[in-house]
């Protein structure tokens, strides 16, 4: 488990620089008691109480930091992380991780959580152990309504593109953008898009212009590698939107897909074409601008 | 604009129209404490589900129309009857008791004054001091004044100090000994019976504003949720001082809440504004093409 360990190790020096001494010595006080008790007992009541020692700061993590996590494992991202979270991982990760146990006090802990404790919880989900016990908790979780909770899992959060079958994959991401959440953040996005997933994106399409309503810009990167005759009707719609954002999110649909016909439509474009080439045009500007303006 | 605290309503039987008024009458902060549901629950999952919710969902609903929610978490004195039932749901409340926002171990005491709620009142005074939380007590609606002594009795014989525990449900012929034995003392207004906004308005005129708490219980029967700020209203029309309106309305129940080290009035002076575009989650409370309610800095409760 040098994972576990470096992972502590990582936790413990990311709260030090954050956290005072009161803070700190509550902290280690508690992950002696867990990690030498074999009741979750004092493990409950740490993980809830942490509220009282630690803020929902952001944690303003440095490029190095960043760079030294990613290498521990894969994808794993807390650059959104609190302090409070963060507190919560670490005393996580200090309970002693035998098998049934151990998935006995996560199971209890997701179902007794509040909102923030949640949150700590599938946000951690990538440092868990026993992924593929937690799927169904993961999945389940995407039922929530609760905007925090829902980002925590899908956002910054290698585990769905890692272990979600393609029905609750697509389920994800659509519910992202039904939510108006930013799909940029969601990691493997580009890898996992498929065809299912493309024509839904297009339905979705459909039933808001049928309402009069508008279309999140970034929706459109879901259609990219199976553009078509059908996708080509809708993107040429889109591009000539009177929404910045919108036509261009179409142009970039259109830039980067392989269809031939697609091509053509664009060297009307050339302005926008070559916003993209000098990389002013990408998904992840347009996913930031619409939630800057309209989310 | 008045600030008003609801410090007992069980806001998961009301509706959004309930919210709207209440934020509008000046309500910015509520506590929910953990009662029966009007039927008794058969399995300690429901238990587990509805304390959940109470620091889950609920929360999270409230805060959509901008008030803060808080709660107690504890076995009820209905349901403690069920023993069998009962020593689950025991297991259950240490989990929930350090949770951010839980306020008091409550509400409990006596119904009908038997053995059994006899039992695990006094076990969950042991949890309330284990965990530095304050108590809320129900007192019993029949032989009540007994009910009451009893309540504050044991409360002592456990070594609890009187100022950490609110005594709920009282009126004319129990205020006194509350008081005097240096008890909180909460007045619930209901709606056509019991204790209305005029009799509240005589007993702080009797014996002033120190540790007297007003609240609506509302629920799921006939109550009536802007109850609080109705009555400060009648208050105002009686003459009663600013200060005593204030205290008796807002500021007592964030005191001994207070204590708890989970209630600050920052939550709600220094709230975020309310902004059902960011939490609304597309289908969380409002429903497709309702018109979010956004509001600036400038439209928040100034001290």
């Amino acid at each position: 488990m040098k994972t576990q360990t470096d992972l502590l190790a990582f936790f413990q020096e990311i709260l030090s620089n954050r956290s005072d001494a009161k803070a700190l010595d509550w902290l280690k006080v508690q992950t002696e008691k867990i990690s030498s008790e074999t009741s979750p007992n004092k493990f409950f009541l740490a993980f809830s109480q942490a509220s009282r020692f630690f803020k929902k700061e952001n944690l303003e993590l440095n490029e190095n930091e960043k760079s030294e996590l990613s290498s521990l494992v894969s994808g794993f991202d807390p650059s959104h992380w609190d302090l409070l979270q963060t507190a919560r991982t670490y005393l996580l990760l200090c309970f002693p991780q035998e098998k049934s146990s151990w998935l006995a006090a996560v199971n209890q802990l997701f179902e007794t959580g509040d909102m923030h404790e949640q949150q700590a919880l599938y946000a951690a989900l990538p440092v868990m152990p026993y992924p593929e016990e937690l799927l169904y908790r993961a999945i389940d979780g995407c039922r929530t309504n609760m905007t925090v909770i829902f980002d925590a899992i899908a956002l910054n959060n290698p585990f769905p593109s890692t272990y979600f079958p393609e029905a609750n994959w697509n389920q994800l991401v659509l519910k992202s953008i039904f939510m108006q959440r930013p799909i940029y953040r969601i990691q493997g996005l580009d890898s996992r898009r498929n065809q299912a997933l493309a024509d839904i994106a297009s339905d979705f399409a459909h039933e808001r212009w049928a309402a009069g309503r508008h279309v999140m810009p970034e929706l459109w990167r879901l259609v990219v590698p199976f553009v078509n005759d059908k996708f080509m009707t809708d993107l040429k719609k889109v591009i000539e939107s009177e929404d910045q954002l919108e036509a261009e999110a179409g142009i970039l649909a259109l830039y980067q897909c392989d269809f031939a016909p697609a091509k053509q439509l664009l060297q009307a474009r050339s302005e926008e074409v070559m916003a993209i080439e000098y990389g002013e045009i990408t998904w992840e500007k347009i996913g930031k601008e619409f939630q800057d303006k309209r989310a | 604009m008045e600030m008003y605290i609801d410090p007992h309503i069980h806001l998961v039987s009301r509706t959004t129209d309930d919210y709207e008024a209440m934020r509008k009458a000046g309500i910015v902060a509520t506590i929910e404490p953990a009662f029966w549901l009007g039927q008794p629950r058969t399995e300690v999952g429901s238990f587990k589900d509805y304390f959940s919710t109470l620091v889950g969902w609920e929360r999270f609903r409230a805060s959509q129309f901008g008030i803060v929610h808080y709660c107690t978490i504890g076995l009820n004195s209905k349901e403690a009857n069920n023993v069998p039932l009962a020593e689950q749901v025991m297991e259950l409340l240490p989990l929930y008791a350090g949770k951010e926002g839980v306020v008091a171990i409550g509400e409990i005491g006596y119904d009908d004054q038997t053995d059994a709620e006899d039992r695990f009142y006094r076990l969950q005074l042991e949890l309330a001091k284990e965990v530095s939380l304050p108590v809320l007590i129900h007192t019993p609606h029949r032989d009540k004044k007994k009910g009451t002594t009893r309540s504050m009795d044991v409360a002592e014989e456990h070594g609890m100090d009187p100022y950490w525990v609110v005594v709920d449900h009282n009126n004319e012929e129990t205020v006194k000994e509350v008081l005097d034995r240096g008890f909180w003392a909460a007045f619930t207004i209901y709606p056509h019976t019991k204790m209305g906004s005029e009799r509240m308005v005589e007993i702080v005129k009797q014996y002033g504003p120190e540790r007297i708490i007003v609240n609506s219980a509302a629920d799921w029967g006939i109550s009536d949720p802007i109850a609080v700020p109705k009555t400060a209203a009648l208050m105002r029309k009686m003459g009663i001082p600013e200060e005593h309106v204030r205290l008796t309305t807002y500021q007592n129940a964030l005191t001994v809440f207070g204590l708890s080290g989970q209630m600050h009035e920052d939550d709600w002076l220094k709230a975020p504004p309310i902004d059902q575009t960011k939490k609304m989650g597309g289908n969380s409370v409002l429903r497709g093409g309702q018109i979010p309610r956004v509001e600036g800095p400038a439209d928040r409760v100034e001290n």
